[in-house]
């Protein structure tokens, strides 16, 4: 039966020219590509397939389910998808750079305008997510890849979710861990669109200071480096602070003045960028909000995305990173309440992993909860009590008999006799 | 309902029910009738459920499945696409797509505990064959809303919280019809609130004045909710059994 060869992907697959491999995702190697039938150039993303007979990978599974239903000039563009031996692949628009080798690149010089013009297009591809109700949960300047218009779009929606439902635990391993908001490092499993707003924050961040901006080794050193720079947070700032999986308390240390963190920054962006730090992700400042703060209204105004400067045409020196400066000591940790975690003695950022996140781990969480403690994850209301008609288990309902069912239809004619509409 | 429903892919996608009711052209060949397409549709939505139960998946997770499967069949025959293959890599694929991954392993492990019929028996090979051609025929559209949200938030409007259960198990006997092919997901649940305070006489005409909603359409669904308990008493197993002979699968 289905060893029926598939004529239709093989059409597929035969419509794009692969050309050179652009770089190598978690999941999969991307190759440049051009699009046959139209001429465009794409980059094709190839799923590997999972080691453990588990079909398509889970990550570009969910990419795949939120981008197509996220069309905005500020998001990437998946144009296809199509099988081929067995692999899936992913045709996404073909994107020239990306923020990360803006920022690195020495060569470049930023002007306010230049920055603000990058922020704009951020938010308002993260304000397009949050309005769909997706959280991104892995923004950093490599995954903001930039056209050859010098159009900025987010990209990379592996670690993206739905966060409709209000009371959904999510897990708080997302972000690399530089643009991880304060909540997720006290593990908070109920965050919402603010955890997308810090790591933006951190993003204006670099993009002033040329370098990551809080670089931890640790969460708790990355912890520590957050409050080095906005001093720690009293209860009263953050009321449910004490509250969350992970709390422990710091040592007390006052903030800077901010403008002693950002001298060449103007004091609108100064603004808009503490609002966006704010430590209690429900006072945070949202996309929206941000969007229309007069840091955008005010001279100078964005760069036109046409002229904004671009890195040398070569993809690469990403891998030789240096991370620099970041020598300031972060508040130390007084009293570990609940987890014994020990404090790691100081490295100096130089972490590999700071940029690895576990992306499968929220899956590894599933698997648990489908197997053992799923109660807690349920939706509110009473499911699958009732498999009324679907399982062999008795109704815990009354089951409707002919009578009543006529006797329903009879009233449901009555009294829809008048329809009440426009 | 979320403003989002209104620019998803799956409001996009509704259809009437005329291009719901379509027989593949190799399954009419087959003899496949109308009311068979719609009775295989509902015994393999029986089969995702009761394979959900056994995997330990949320409901959600079964709604997808079963609106994928019968998303699958608006565009393949049956006769290409066999349903006892598409109805777990349907729960299969909903489980990753609903962020609650079922191991296949576990998967084929309750297939063959449940069917004795060898027919059932698919291997770990063949869901991860379908699950790309399911992809495929879905054309990779796999965000899918349900009844039950807005069912919960209308009936906590209406002051309702006694016909949860009752209005809940009515939701989840909605996907063995076409249902969530064809309406937006909050009417559906609004044909279901209404069929429930009716039984229950719960005076609610005034709440359902209030909404703005076409009561006509929700009038149409309660209707063909209706419908559907009457004519599923007269469902017995040999009729199946006569249907799934027709498509002559698997020999
Ligand atoms: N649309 C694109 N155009 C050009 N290069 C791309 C595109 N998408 C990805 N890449 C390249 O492939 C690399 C990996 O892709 P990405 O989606 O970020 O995977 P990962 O999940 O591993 O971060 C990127 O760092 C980039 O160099
Ligand atoms: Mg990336």
């Amino acid at each position: 039966m289905s060893e029926v060869p598939n004529v239709f992907s093989k059409k597929v697959a035969d419509r794009y020219l692969k050309r050179e491999v652009l770089g190598e995702g978690t999941y999969g190697v991307v190759s440049k590509a051009i699009d046959t039938k139209t001429g465009q150039i794409v980059a094709i993303k190839k799923i590997r397939l999972g080691k453990h007979k588990e079909g398509v990978n889970f990550t570009a599974l969910r990419e795949i389910k939120l981008l197509k239903e996220l069309k905005d000039p500020h998001i990437i563009e998946l144009i296809d998808a199509f099988p081929h031996k067995g692999n899936l692949h992913l045709v996404f628009e073909f994107m020239e750079t990306d923020l990360e080798a803006v920022i690195r690149d020495r060569n470049i010089v930023l002007s306010l305008a230049d920055i603000k013009s990058f922020l704009q297009m951020t938010l308002k591809g993260l304000a397009f997510c949050h309005k769909k109700w997706v959280l991104h949960r892995d923004m950093k300047p490599n995954n903001l890849l930039i056209g050859d218009k010098g159009q900025l779009k987010l990209a990379d929606f592996g670690l993206a979710r739905i966060f409709g439902s209000p009371d959904r635990k999510f897990t708080h391993q997302v972000f690399a861990r530089w643009y991880r908001a304060p909540e997720l490092l006290f593990g908070s499993k109920q965050y919402g669109p603010g955890v997308d707003v810090w790591a933006a924050a951190c993003i204006f961040a670099e993009l002033l200071l040329r370098r990551p901006f809080l670089q931890g080794s640790s969460d708790i050193d990355q912890l520590g480096k957050i409050f080095a720079a906005f001093g720690t947070p009293k209860p009263a700032q953050w009321p449910d602070m004490v509250y969350l999986p992970d709390y422990v308390e710091y040592q007390f240390v006052p903030a800077p003045p901010l403008r002693s963190l950002f001298p060449m920054a103007s004091d609108d962006a100064l603004d808009l960028l503490s609002k966006m730090f704010t430590y209690d992700p429900k006072t945070r400042i949202s996309v929206q909000q941000a969007l229309e703060h007069r840091y955008f209204t005010s001279g100078p105004l964005p760069t036109e995305p046409a002229k904004l400067p671009r890195p040398h045409p070569k993809r690469e020196s990403l891998n030789t990173r240096v991370s620099d400066f970041n020598q300031q000591e972060g508040p130390t940790v007084l009293s570990p309440p609940r987890k014994s975690r020990r404090v790691m003695p100081q490295r100096d950022g130089f972490e590999e992993n700071a940029h690895q996140v576990e992306k499968s781990d929220e899956h590894v969480n599933d698997i648990r909860q489908a197997t053992g403690e799923r109660m807690s994850w349920n939706e509110h209301a009473p499911m699958s009590i009732d498999f009324s008609v679907f399982g062999s288990r008795p109704p815990p309902r009354p089951t409707i008999n002919s009578a009543d069912k006529s006797r329903l239809k009879r009233k449901l004619d009555l009294e829809f006799q008048q329809p009440d509409q426009d | 309902m979320a403003a989002n429903f209104w620019t998803s892919s799956h409001y996009k996608q509704l259809l009437d029910q005329e291009e719901v009711d379509v027989v593949h052209p190799l399954d009419k060949e087959k003899g496949v009738t109308l009311e068979d397409f719609k009775l295989i549709k509902m015994h393999m939505a029986n089969y995702i459920g009761r394979l959900g139960q056994n995997v330990k998946v949320r409901q959600r997770v079964v709604a997808t499945a079963i609106t994928y499967m019968r998303r699958v069949y608006t565009r393949k025959a049956m006769t290409e696409y066999d349903p006892r293959l598409v109805a777990p890599t349907s729960l299969y694929l909903a489980a990753k797509a609903e962020e609650s991954t079922v191991q296949a392993r576990l998967l084929v492990f309750y297939v063959r505990k449940l069917n004795p019929d060898e027919k059932y028996r698919y291997e770990i090979k063949d869901i991860l064959e379908m699950e790309m051609k399911i992809l495929e025929a879905l054309n990779y559209y796999l965000v899918v809303f349900h009844p039950y949200r807005a069912l919960s938030q209308l009936l906590q409007d209406a002051n309702l919280n006694d016909l949860t259960q009752l209005s809940w198990g009515i939701v989840n006997d909605t996907y063995k019809m076409d249902l969530i092919l064809i309406y937006p997901p909050h009417l559906i649940a609004l044909a279901c609130i209404y069929i429930a305070s009716v039984h229950k006489d719960k005076e609610t005409t005034a709440w359902f004045e209030e909404l703005r909603v076409d009561m006509n359409v929700v009038k149409n669904i309660s209707m063909e909710i209706l419908d559907f308990y009457d004519s599923h008493r007269t469902i017995t197993e040999d009729r199946i059994t006569t249907t799934f002979n027709k498509l002559a699968l698997r020999s």
